[in-house]
């Protein structure tokens, strides 16, 4: 429906892990969705000309967001997750917004799609506006808001330090000190 | 109820900078993926997580204050950013269950 200014709801959660993958041959770095019961972690396995292990698993979910009025439905399983940004790096596009943005108390986050998909195919603008709108229309817009941007926006993904909103460890016996960069 | 008169009522410790505001629930979770399904604007969010993702995850759902239970230890780079951010971080020694007790017998239920 081209007039709905849709009021979204999340719909068809799904919880599970994001795995992330190194090639330690090519460097390459590339993630996943898994539902399996605990991915092993450090797992190691050849597939072609790579040599794959598993440095992270996050806890997560999925979801697709729906509209309440007319029924429309935007799917999200290209989405990763968000991280944000610690301002790490003073010249990144990110933390200018982030400083830009602080003043009106707007949150900027950044939004990841699966590597190494996402370099080719990254999440379309309009589906980071329904996210920031999806977000926005969740809490009371007088006191904060949220805006999602794109990964593309990071000066320097290995340099970066922002921390991805999941959960790791939660298996350990004590909570990790510091989470390691993944890229 | 607003979160000071929680402060005040159940003598919970404020550890961020952050402007009052009223609570409309509570929420128990110590998984940021359930906070971020379920939770909902103006809960206020039991947790034993202390590390600084807390943060931007309790923002993303705009919940009313996170409170840390069980006397777990903040560390100071997750109350810096909650500041900045003026998000509430609230603090107790008491254990949750006995917390929800508490909230429970205050007229705070479920969300």
């Amino acid at each position: 429906m081209a007039d709905c200014r849709h009021r979204w709801d999340m719909t068809d959660t799904r919880f599970g892990f994001v795995v992330f993958e190194k090639c330690y041959h090519c460097n390459t770095i590339r993630t996943f969705f898994s539902t399996e019961e605990t991915p092993v972690l450090w797992d190691k396995y050849r597939e072609g000309d790579c040599f794959w292990s598993r440095v992270e698993v996050a806890q997560s979910f999925q979801f697709d967001l729906k509209c309440a009025d007319c029924a429309h439905i935007e799917k999200f399983g290209d989405l990763m997750g968000f991280l944000f940004c610690t301002s790490c790096m003073d010249d990144c596009e990110v933390e200018k917004l982030q400083k830009k943005h602080e003043k009106d108390r707007t949150w900027v986050l950044v939004a990841f799609g699966h590597f190494p998909e996402v370099k080719k195919n990254p999440i379309p603008q309009r589906k980071l506006d329904i996210l920031t709108d999806y977000f926005n229309q969740r809490r009371d817009t007088s006191r904060s808001r949220v805006k999602i941007v794109s990964f593309e926006l990071i000066k320097d993904l290995p340099r970066c330090k922002g921390v991805f909103i999941h959960d790791v460890g939660m298996l350990s016996e004590e909570p990790p000190k510091e989470r390691k960069p993944v890229f | 109820m607003t979160t000071k008169e929680l402060i005040d009522k159940l003598g919970l410790e404020p550890l961020s900078k952050f402007e009052h505001r009223e609570v409309n629930g509570v929420f128990i979770s110590d998984m940021l993926s359930d906070v971020m399904t379920g939770a909902q604007t103006g809960n206020l969010w039991l947790t034993i997580q202390t590390q600084k993702h807390i943060v931007p995850a309790a923002n993303l759902v705009d919940v009313a204050a996170i409170l840390v239970t069980g006397g777990k230890e903040v560390p100071q780079d997750t109350i810096d950013l909650a500041s900045r951010f003026n998000i509430a971080i609230l603090s107790s020694k008491l254990p949750t269950f006995e917390l929800v007790g508490k909230l429970y017998a205050l007229g705070l239920g479920g969300k």
